[in-house]
Protein backbone atom coordinates (compact mmCIF):
# COMPACT_ATOMS: atom_id res chain seq x y z
CA UNK A 1 0.00 0.00 0.00
CA UNK A 2 3.03 2.30 1.04
CA UNK A 3 4.94 1.54 -2.18
CA UNK A 4 1.20 2.35 -4.36
CA UNK A 5 1.62 5.43 -2.90
CA UNK A 6 4.80 6.15 -3.63
CA UNK A 7 4.90 5.05 -7.12
CA UNK A 8 1.53 6.72 -7.65
CA UNK A 9 2.78 10.20 -6.49
CA UNK A 10 6.10 10.03 -7.67
CA UNK A 11 4.61 9.50 -11.09
CA UNK A 12 2.33 12.52 -11.23
CA UNK A 13 5.30 14.21 -9.69
CA UNK A 14 6.92 13.20 -12.29
CA UNK A 15 5.35 13.51 -14.79
CA UNK A 16 4.95 17.61 -14.14
CA UNK A 17 8.87 18.07 -14.01
CA UNK A 18 8.64 15.69 -17.51
CA UNK A 19 6.07 18.18 -19.00
CA UNK A 20 7.49 21.34 -17.66
CA UNK A 21 10.97 20.20 -19.13
CA UNK A 22 9.29 19.62 -22.63
CA UNK A 23 7.90 22.57 -22.72
CA UNK A 24 10.95 24.69 -21.87
CA UNK A 25 13.39 22.41 -24.03
CA UNK A 26 10.72 22.77 -26.76
CA UNK A 27 9.98 26.79 -26.46
CA UNK A 28 14.08 27.22 -26.36
CA UNK A 29 14.43 25.73 -29.56
CA UNK A 30 11.67 27.57 -31.26
CA UNK A 31 13.41 30.70 -29.88
CA UNK A 32 16.53 29.65 -31.40
CA UNK A 33 15.01 28.99 -34.89
CA UNK A 34 13.40 32.12 -34.84
CA UNK A 35 16.89 34.54 -33.72
CA UNK A 36 18.70 31.99 -36.43
CA UNK A 37 16.14 33.28 -39.45
CA UNK A 38 16.12 36.69 -38.63
CA UNK A 39 19.82 36.60 -38.20
CA UNK A 40 19.89 34.93 -42.00
CA UNK A 41 17.24 36.90 -43.30
CA UNK A 42 17.60 40.15 -41.88
CA UNK A 43 14.92 42.61 -42.62
CA UNK A 44 12.61 40.48 -44.16
CA UNK A 45 8.65 40.09 -43.12
CA UNK A 46 7.92 37.18 -45.16
CA UNK A 47 6.03 35.78 -42.01
CA UNK A 48 5.47 32.26 -44.28
CA UNK A 49 8.94 31.62 -45.05
CA UNK A 50 9.74 32.00 -41.52
CA UNK A 51 6.78 30.12 -39.99
CA UNK A 52 7.74 27.58 -42.36
CA UNK A 53 11.60 27.51 -41.33
CA UNK A 54 10.63 27.24 -37.34
CA UNK A 55 7.99 24.63 -38.03
CA UNK A 56 10.54 22.36 -39.97
CA UNK A 57 12.97 22.88 -37.46
CA UNK A 58 10.62 22.21 -34.50
CA UNK A 59 9.80 18.70 -36.55
CA UNK A 60 13.29 18.08 -36.93
CA UNK A 61 14.19 18.34 -32.95
CA UNK A 62 10.92 16.60 -32.13
CA UNK A 63 12.19 13.57 -34.60
CA UNK A 64 15.79 13.70 -32.98
CA UNK A 65 17.25 12.14 -29.92
CA UNK A 66 16.87 15.59 -27.00
CA UNK A 67 13.47 15.32 -26.92
CA UNK A 68 13.85 11.79 -25.85
CA UNK A 69 16.29 12.56 -22.89
CA UNK A 70 13.84 14.13 -21.11
CA UNK A 71 12.18 11.09 -20.23
CA UNK A 72 15.30 10.23 -18.04
CA UNK A 73 13.66 12.49 -15.71
CA UNK A 74 11.46 9.15 -14.72
CA UNK A 75 14.95 6.62 -15.32
CA UNK A 76 17.46 8.17 -12.98
CA UNK A 77 15.24 8.92 -9.59
CA UNK A 78 14.18 5.28 -10.41
CA UNK A 79 17.77 4.23 -10.54
CA UNK A 80 18.61 6.30 -7.32
CA UNK A 81 15.44 4.52 -5.19
CA UNK A 82 16.89 1.51 -6.05
CA UNK A 83 20.72 2.28 -5.61
CA UNK A 84 19.12 4.03 -1.94
CA UNK A 85 17.40 0.37 -1.42
CA UNK A 86 20.80 -1.71 -2.00
CA UNK A 87 22.61 0.57 -0.35
CA UNK A 88 20.92 0.90 2.75
CA UNK A 89 20.12 -2.78 3.55
CA UNK A 90 22.92 -4.35 2.95
CA UNK A 91 25.67 -4.16 5.72
CA UNK B 1 4.10 45.70 5.33
CA UNK B 2 8.14 45.38 5.93
CA UNK B 3 7.45 43.75 9.20
CA UNK B 4 4.83 41.28 7.93
CA UNK B 5 7.20 40.32 4.79
CA UNK B 6 10.12 39.24 7.23
CA UNK B 7 7.61 37.86 9.39
CA UNK B 8 6.21 35.36 6.37
CA UNK B 9 9.66 34.78 5.19
CA UNK B 10 11.65 33.79 8.88
CA UNK B 11 8.09 31.79 9.05
CA UNK B 12 9.07 29.86 5.88
CA UNK B 13 12.75 29.63 6.80
CA UNK B 14 11.98 28.01 9.88
CA UNK B 15 9.34 25.51 8.60
CA UNK B 16 11.61 24.35 5.53
CA UNK B 17 14.88 24.70 7.78
CA UNK B 18 13.11 22.41 10.90
CA UNK B 19 11.94 19.42 7.53
CA UNK B 20 15.20 19.34 6.34
CA UNK B 21 17.22 19.80 9.92
CA UNK B 22 14.29 16.61 10.61
CA UNK B 23 14.77 14.69 7.60
CA UNK B 24 18.16 14.82 6.56
CA UNK B 25 20.67 12.34 7.60
CA UNK B 26 23.66 13.40 9.82
CA UNK B 27 26.46 11.56 11.79
CA UNK B 28 27.10 10.97 15.31
CA UNK B 29 30.28 9.47 16.73
CA UNK B 30 28.91 7.18 19.75
CA UNK B 31 29.92 4.67 22.06
CA UNK B 32 26.75 2.01 21.61
CA UNK B 33 26.38 0.83 25.02
CA UNK B 34 23.56 -1.60 24.78
CA UNK B 35 20.43 -2.43 22.89
CA UNK B 36 17.31 -2.75 23.51
CA UNK B 37 13.95 -3.37 23.36
CA UNK B 38 10.97 -1.44 24.63
CA UNK B 39 7.03 -1.89 24.23
CA UNK B 40 5.54 1.90 23.09
CA UNK B 41 2.40 2.90 22.66
CA UNK B 42 1.81 4.29 19.40
CA UNK B 43 -1.78 5.91 19.77
CA UNK B 44 -0.41 8.98 21.33
CA UNK B 45 0.76 12.84 20.73
CA UNK B 46 4.15 11.59 19.33
CA UNK B 47 2.74 8.93 17.13
CA UNK B 48 3.79 11.63 14.30
CA UNK B 49 7.47 11.23 15.05
CA UNK B 50 7.77 7.31 14.68
CA UNK B 51 7.78 5.29 11.40
CA UNK B 52 6.41 1.86 11.35
CA UNK B 53 5.99 -1.21 12.19
CA UNK B 54 8.46 -3.79 10.61
CA UNK B 55 8.06 -3.79 7.22
CA UNK B 56 4.82 -6.56 6.08
CA UNK B 57 3.85 -6.73 9.57
CA UNK B 58 0.61 -5.27 10.72
CA UNK B 59 0.33 -1.96 12.23
CA UNK B 60 -0.78 -1.77 15.67
CA UNK B 61 -1.21 0.64 18.10
CA UNK B 62 1.50 -0.69 20.91
CA UNK B 63 4.50 -3.12 19.84
CA UNK B 64 7.84 -3.54 20.77
CA UNK B 65 10.56 -1.10 19.29
CA UNK B 66 14.66 -1.28 18.74
CA UNK B 67 16.48 1.18 21.19
CA UNK B 68 20.04 1.57 21.03
CA UNK B 69 21.60 3.52 24.08
CA UNK B 70 24.80 5.36 23.13
CA UNK B 71 27.15 7.98 24.89
CA UNK B 72 27.95 10.54 22.25
CA UNK B 73 30.55 12.80 21.00
CA UNK B 74 28.56 16.68 21.61
CA UNK B 75 29.35 18.63 18.64
CA UNK B 76 28.88 22.54 17.31
CA UNK B 77 26.49 23.89 14.53
CA UNK B 78 24.92 20.65 12.77
CA UNK B 79 27.63 18.57 13.52
CA UNK B 80 30.13 20.38 12.06
CA UNK B 81 32.98 20.91 14.86
CA UNK B 82 33.70 18.08 17.05
CA UNK B 83 33.48 19.01 20.98
CA UNK B 84 35.57 16.92 23.56
CA UNK B 85 32.10 16.33 25.90
CA UNK B 86 29.77 13.59 25.51
CA UNK B 87 26.62 12.59 26.40
CA UNK B 88 24.27 9.66 25.93
CA UNK B 89 21.84 9.13 23.07
CA UNK B 90 19.38 7.13 22.45
CA UNK B 91 18.46 6.14 18.66
CA UNK B 92 15.47 3.95 18.19
CA UNK B 93 15.88 1.89 15.00
CA UNK B 94 12.69 1.38 12.79
CA UNK B 95 12.01 0.34 9.25
CA UNK B 96 10.72 3.36 7.31
CA UNK B 97 9.70 1.16 4.13
CA UNK B 98 8.30 3.13 1.35
CA UNK B 99 6.80 5.76 3.93
CA UNK B 100 8.80 9.31 4.72
CA UNK B 101 11.73 9.74 5.06
CA UNK B 102 12.52 8.05 1.71
CA UNK B 103 15.60 6.07 3.41
CA UNK B 104 14.05 2.79 2.01
CA UNK B 105 14.98 0.75 5.51
CA UNK B 106 13.94 -2.58 5.61
CA UNK B 107 16.79 -4.00 7.96
CA UNK B 108 15.98 -2.74 11.01
CA UNK B 109 16.99 -6.44 12.70
CA UNK B 110 20.24 -6.16 10.69
CA UNK B 111 20.82 -3.01 12.64
CA UNK B 112 20.19 -3.99 15.75
CA UNK B 113 22.47 -7.10 15.25
CA UNK B 114 24.98 -4.79 13.77
CA UNK B 115 24.55 -2.67 16.88
CA UNK B 116 25.06 -5.54 19.46
CA UNK B 117 28.47 -6.64 17.48
CA UNK B 118 29.85 -3.21 18.08
CA UNK B 119 28.95 -2.58 22.08
CA UNK B 120 31.79 -0.92 23.72
CA UNK B 121 32.99 -2.19 27.00
CA UNK B 122 34.89 0.58 29.68
CA UNK B 123 38.00 -1.86 28.94
CA UNK B 124 37.91 -2.07 25.24
CA UNK B 125 36.41 1.39 24.06
CA UNK B 126 34.52 0.49 20.52
CA UNK B 127 33.71 3.48 18.67
CA UNK B 128 30.87 4.03 15.97
CA UNK B 129 29.61 6.51 13.34
CA UNK B 130 25.76 6.32 13.46
CA UNK B 131 23.53 7.64 10.54
CA UNK B 132 20.15 8.86 11.24
CA UNK B 133 17.71 11.32 10.80
CA UNK B 134 15.26 12.86 13.55
CA UNK B 135 15.31 14.11 16.75
CA UNK B 136 15.94 13.31 20.44
CA UNK B 137 13.17 15.11 22.30
CA UNK B 138 12.69 13.87 26.04
CA UNK B 139 9.45 15.81 26.94
CA UNK B 140 7.23 13.77 23.80
CA UNK B 141 9.54 10.90 24.11
CA UNK B 142 11.02 10.83 20.32
CA UNK B 143 14.22 9.49 19.27
CA UNK B 144 16.29 9.66 16.13
CA UNK B 145 16.05 7.13 14.31
CA UNK B 146 19.55 5.18 13.16
CA UNK B 147 20.06 4.19 9.88
CA UNK B 148 23.63 2.65 9.78
CA UNK B 149 26.31 2.06 11.96
CA UNK B 150 30.31 2.11 10.96
CA UNK B 151 32.42 0.72 13.24
CA UNK B 152 35.64 3.31 13.43
CA UNK B 153 39.20 3.38 15.26
CA UNK B 154 38.85 6.22 17.23
CA UNK B 155 36.60 9.06 17.92
CA UNK B 156 38.41 11.82 16.12
CA UNK B 157 36.63 10.47 12.84
CA UNK B 158 36.29 12.67 10.03
CA UNK B 159 32.62 12.39 8.37
CA UNK B 160 32.11 13.72 5.09
CA UNK B 161 28.26 14.43 4.64
CA UNK B 162 28.13 13.04 0.91
CA UNK B 163 24.80 12.88 0.56
CA UNK B 164 23.91 16.45 2.19
CA UNK B 165 26.62 17.84 -0.20
CA UNK B 166 24.93 15.94 -3.29
CA UNK B 167 21.31 16.87 -1.85
CA UNK B 168 22.25 20.61 -2.32
CA UNK B 169 23.94 20.49 -4.97
CA UNK B 170 20.91 19.17 -6.92
CA UNK B 171 18.26 21.71 -4.68
CA UNK B 172 20.71 24.29 -6.22
CA UNK B 173 20.66 23.19 -9.55
CA UNK B 174 16.38 23.05 -9.45
CA UNK B 175 15.97 25.72 -8.27
CA UNK B 176 18.19 27.54 -11.19
CA UNK B 177 15.96 25.19 -13.30
CA UNK B 178 13.06 26.35 -12.23
CA UNK B 179 14.07 29.97 -12.42
CA UNK B 180 15.04 29.30 -16.13
CA UNK B 181 12.02 27.99 -16.70
CA UNK B 182 9.87 30.69 -15.50
CA UNK B 183 11.59 33.25 -17.28
CA UNK B 184 11.53 31.61 -20.67
CA UNK B 185 7.47 31.18 -20.08
CA UNK B 186 7.81 35.00 -19.26
CA UNK B 187 9.59 36.25 -22.00
CA UNK B 188 7.47 33.77 -24.08
CA UNK B 189 4.08 33.11 -23.03
CA UNK B 190 2.82 36.01 -20.48
CA UNK B 191 4.17 39.07 -22.25
CA UNK B 192 3.27 38.21 -25.39
CA UNK B 193 -0.08 38.09 -24.23
CA UNK B 194 0.36 41.24 -22.34
CA UNK B 195 0.79 42.83 -25.55
CA UNK B 196 -2.33 41.62 -27.31
CA UNK B 197 -4.18 42.51 -24.72
CA UNK B 198 -2.99 45.70 -24.09
CA UNK B 199 -3.22 46.32 -27.74
CA UNK B 200 -6.96 45.39 -27.72
CA UNK B 201 -7.19 47.66 -24.84
CA UNK B 202 -5.72 50.21 -26.70
CA UNK B 203 -8.31 49.54 -29.06
CA UNK B 204 -11.42 49.67 -26.84
CA UNK B 205 -10.27 52.82 -25.78
CA UNK B 206 -9.66 54.82 -28.91
CA UNK B 207 -13.30 52.92 -29.47
CA UNK B 208 -15.12 54.22 -26.69
CA UNK B 209 -13.48 57.75 -27.05
CA UNK B 210 -14.71 57.90 -30.68
CA UNK B 211 -18.24 56.80 -29.29
CA UNK B 212 -18.17 59.42 -26.23
CA UNK B 213 -17.11 61.75 -29.13
CA UNK B 214 -19.79 61.19 -30.79
CA UNK B 215 -22.41 60.91 -28.07
CA UNK B 216 -21.19 63.85 -26.94
CA UNK B 217 -21.08 65.78 -30.19
CA UNK B 218 -25.25 64.62 -30.24
CA UNK B 219 -25.59 65.54 -26.99
CA UNK B 220 -24.24 69.21 -27.78
CA UNK B 221 -26.73 69.40 -30.10
CA UNK B 222 -29.14 69.67 -27.26
CA UNK B 223 -27.52 72.59 -25.74
CA UNK B 224 -28.96 75.95 -26.06
CA UNK B 225 -26.84 78.32 -28.28
CA UNK B 226 -25.02 80.76 -26.40
CA UNK B 227 -26.71 83.93 -25.90
CA UNK B 228 -24.76 86.84 -26.94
Amino acid sequence: MAFLRLFIFGFLALSVLYLALSIYFRSLTRERLEKEWRADNPGSDDEAAHDAYVEAGIREYNAGIRPKLILLVYVIPTVLVIAALVIINTN
Amino acid sequence: MRKLKIALWSLIVLIVGSLLHYNLPQHDVVRITSTEVIRMDFSGLNRFFFAQADSASAELTTRDMRLINTVKRQTWILGFFQRPSEKVMVYRNEDTGWNWPPYFKFDSSDLQAEASANVSSPDTEQWAVITHYGWRNRYFTVYPNAIAIRPIDGPDATVIPWFNIFFFITMGVLALLVRAMWRQFRERTIDPALQDAGEAWDKVDAYADEKRGRVRRWLDTWRGKPRG
